[in-house]
């Protein structure tokens, strides 16, 4: 048991504690944030020093920390940041509560981060709901008639997702005794078992864990929550609820999938296509919906459903066998940073365009170019980033991901999303054409703080730096990708 | 007849539809609440029962039914808390009247 | 494996004809007499064999006991984690205790919170 392991995720617990005395004395918005912000700082470093280190499992095989695992840990962390600047500005809301604000923001984080280094089903079922209620109250946290109908939607359906993979894991523990990923594999594969359908159990486990998943990373038939708690929502909560629940999820489907279900071969091909099945129909559920949006927040809840849909295309290809696994799951590690980068920042500009106009309909961003140049430039990179043009990340995440697929011989999937792909561009440059050449509704200019500025700037920034100059990030997402223990 | 391993895990199977036929067909929020404790009740007595005639003497599934009992628990007084402010807000907690947002 | 899926779509049609074929015996049933439709009123009243209740049986707790049952839950659940610990404390030793120690001053600080935030109070 090796507690400087676990340093990263227990320092930003112990911020988190810090945070919600604090906000006892006073709550003074400086400090709060300012504290909020050093903890991740020490997190981040302390992630860092994981990151040299040798993969290892910890604490009886429950956690591992390799690569792989810090790297989402540096996503969740960036991600963090990302949304404590957004809510600098937005907090106005939750004045009386602005502590425990953060302190709900910061422990989600410790359950996403630990979500992505968990190898045993207890500690996976635990991290998962420790971020999940947490993210339940935050998303109802406004309390008025939006919020707390987005917080009961969230709350209602997520349970009965947890629920339901609660139910599948205890058959896949039935089946095999042991809950650990690894001896879950082989206890599985000395079952020598011949097919799916031979063994009913597995079979139940399987598609129950891949339901109770497939909530969390919103894919297709349990997407129907997206759009409506992202719309009512606050902001920045819709924008962290995009990026870091989703990555992390990414993580541990990626995780349970290939470590617990990935041999005998046969069986990674069943769920490799099963997964491909769903990649499709997410992708074109988003994009098509997404078209018809007049509201910002509920078109980006479809677009990130059928960016769910592009990640997937990568978990279908870490299906397809061992030797070709790792360079899909840098591909996959390597689409959530960049993904991470973009959505949060698009947010960051939706919540500074409503600070001001206090609307979220797309008609309402026309002329917004002469209004707010900087803002509107800034949203404009974050969605030509999305629909993955030069010279974005996204571009490059794209290519990286469908590369993976068409070398494992999934084509016909990496065709059907690329056909997506020109769907999507609909949605997105109508925002941007809406932006640059309609006609402004009044001429006022839209103020924006500090804090929204600096996160718009940051996340700009890595957006383009990931597009100019990915071999940076390559080579990061490279080692995480090898690394999975 | 004895009671075997079997017998509970049908049980579990009972009550889990049972609690998603409470979630998906029942229109008050407290019984959808109370449809999935019932469904996590199920999982639990799968594991508790599991960890008893599969892999004595390992207590691997009754800790985790013990880790469940608390989440539930937390989870059940986050969901109390949002329905509350719902009622608040609305005056109802029927399911199919809170549509504020649609597509 | 295309054998064995075909009959997963075999039983679903069977599900399928069996849910169709209820509501029309039913109504078949009742044409030829078989479930005849006579109501009366105790058999139609809600407990057909039970009290009838005193007074309105929906009455409204006061929502302010809500805080005090969140506090006992929690208390509660820590029974149970610390249980857990109990079963083995000898041979946990030191180190559990520590670990244990770290768990109750977390919920330490919960209750401080609610204290702090007069949550205990009847106001």
């Amino acid at each position: 048991m090796n507690l400087w392991l676990l340093a990263p995720e227990l320092s930003l617990f112990f911020t988190a504690v810090v945070v919600l005395l604090l906000g006892l004395a006073s709550s003074r918005r400086g400090i709060v944030i300012g504290v909020s912000l050093l903890g991740v700082l020490v997190s981040f470093v302390f992630a860092a020093f994981l990151w040299s280190g040798t993969p290892q499992a910890t604490f009886n095989g429950m956690l591992s920390v390799d690569q792989f695992a810090v790297f989402f840990k540096f996503i969740v962390l960036a991600a963090l940041v990302l949304v404590i600047l957004a809510s600098a500005d937005y907090d106005y809301k939750v004045e009386q509560v602005r502590a425990e604000y953060f302190t709900l923001i910061l422990i989600s984080a410790v359950g996403l981060m630990l979500l992505s280094s968990a190898r045993e089903l207890i500690t996976i079922y635990v991290s998962l709901e420790m971020s999940s209620i947490s993210l339940y109250v935050l998303a109802g946290f406004l309390r008025d008639r939006r919020s707390s109908e987005a917080g009961l939607k969230y709350l209602l359906l997520g349970s009965v997702a947890s629920a339901t993979l609660l139910y599948g894991m205890s058959f896949v523990y039935g089946l095999t005794g042991k809950t650990e990923l690894g001896q879950i594999a082989s206890a599985i594969q000395s079952l020598s078992l011949s097919g799916l359908l031979d063994n009913p159990a597995l079979l139940l486990g399987l598609v129950l864990v891949a339901g109770g998943f497939g909530f969390k990373i919103s894919s297709f038939p349990f997407q129907m929550w997206v759009p409506d708690v992202y719309e009512g929502a606050p902001t920045p909560i819709t924008g962290y609820l995009s990026v870091a629940s989703k990555a992390a999820g990414f993580a541990a489907v990626m995780r349970i999938f290939y470590d617990a279900f990935g041999a005998p071969s046969w069986l990674g091909q069943n769920w490799g296509l099963l997964f491909a099945g769903l990649s499709i129909a997410t992708m074109t559920v988003g994009n098509i919906v997404a078209t018809a949006q007049a509201n910002i927040k509920r078109m980006m809840a479809y677009s990130s459903i059928a960016q769910a849909g592009y990640i997937m295309v990568g978990l279908a290809a870490v299906s397809m066998g061992q030797s070709v696994a790792p360079a899909a799951r840098s591909a996959l590690a390597f689409f959530l940073a960049s993904y991470t980068l973009t959505n949060m920042g698009a947010f960051v500009a939706i919540i500074a365009f409503s600070n001001k106009t206090n609307s979220d309909l797309i008609v309402d961003y026309s002329g917004m170019g002469r209004r707010a140049p900087l803002l509107a430039l800034g949203l404009t990179l974050c969605l030509v980033s999305l629909l993955g043009l030069p010279p974005t990340a996204g571009l490059i995440a794209k290519v990286y991901i469908f590369n993976a697929a068409v070398q494992q011989g999934l084509l016909w999937l990496v065709i059907v999303a690329v056909l997506n792909t020109v769907v999507s561009a609909y949605y997105y440059l109508r925002v941007v054409k809406l932006m640059w050449l309609g006609n402004p509704v009044s001429e006022e200019p839209v103020p924006s703080s500090a804090a929204l500025r600096t996160a718009l700037f940051l996340a700009c920034a890595g957006i383009l730096l990931l597009g100019i100059v990915p071999d940076l990030l390559v080579r990061l997402s490279e080692t995480a990708g090898h690394s999975l223990l | 007849m004895t009671v075997g391993l079997q017998h509970y895990v049908v049980l579990s199977a009972i009550l889990f539809s049972i609690g998603l036929y409470g979630t998906l067909g029942r229109r008050n929020a407290i019984v959808v609440l109370m449809g999935i404790e019932l469904m996590l009740n199920a999982a639990n007595i799968s594991l508790v029962a599991f960890s008893r005639y599969l892999t004595p003497p390992a207590l691997t599934g009754q800790v985790f039914a013990l880790f469940v009992i608390v989440v539930a628990a937390a989870e059940a007084a986050v969901a109390l808390a949002i329905i509350m402010t719902i009622y608040r807000n609305r005056r109802t907690i029927e399911v199919d009247k809170i549509d504020l947002m649609k597509w | 494996m295309l054998t064995q899926f075909g009959q997963i779509a075999l039983f679903i049609l069977v599900i399928v004809l069996f849910i169709s074929a209820l509501p029309i015996a039913a109504f078949i049933f009742r044409l030829i007499g078989l479930a005849p439709h006579k109501p009366t009123q105790v058999k139609t009243s809600t407990y057909e064999s039970g009290m009838e209740t005193v007074g309105k049986s929906w009455i409204q707790f006061n929502v302010r006991y809500y805080t005090y049952a969140l506090i006992f839950v929690a208390l509660d659940v820590t029974a149970i984690l610390l249980y857990t610990w109990a079963v083995d404390l000898k041979s946990l030793g030191a180190a559990g205790l520590g670990v244990a120690l770290v768990f109750i001053a977390i919920l330490a600080v919960g209750y401080l919170y609610t204290w702090k935030k007069k949550f205990l109070e009847w106001k």
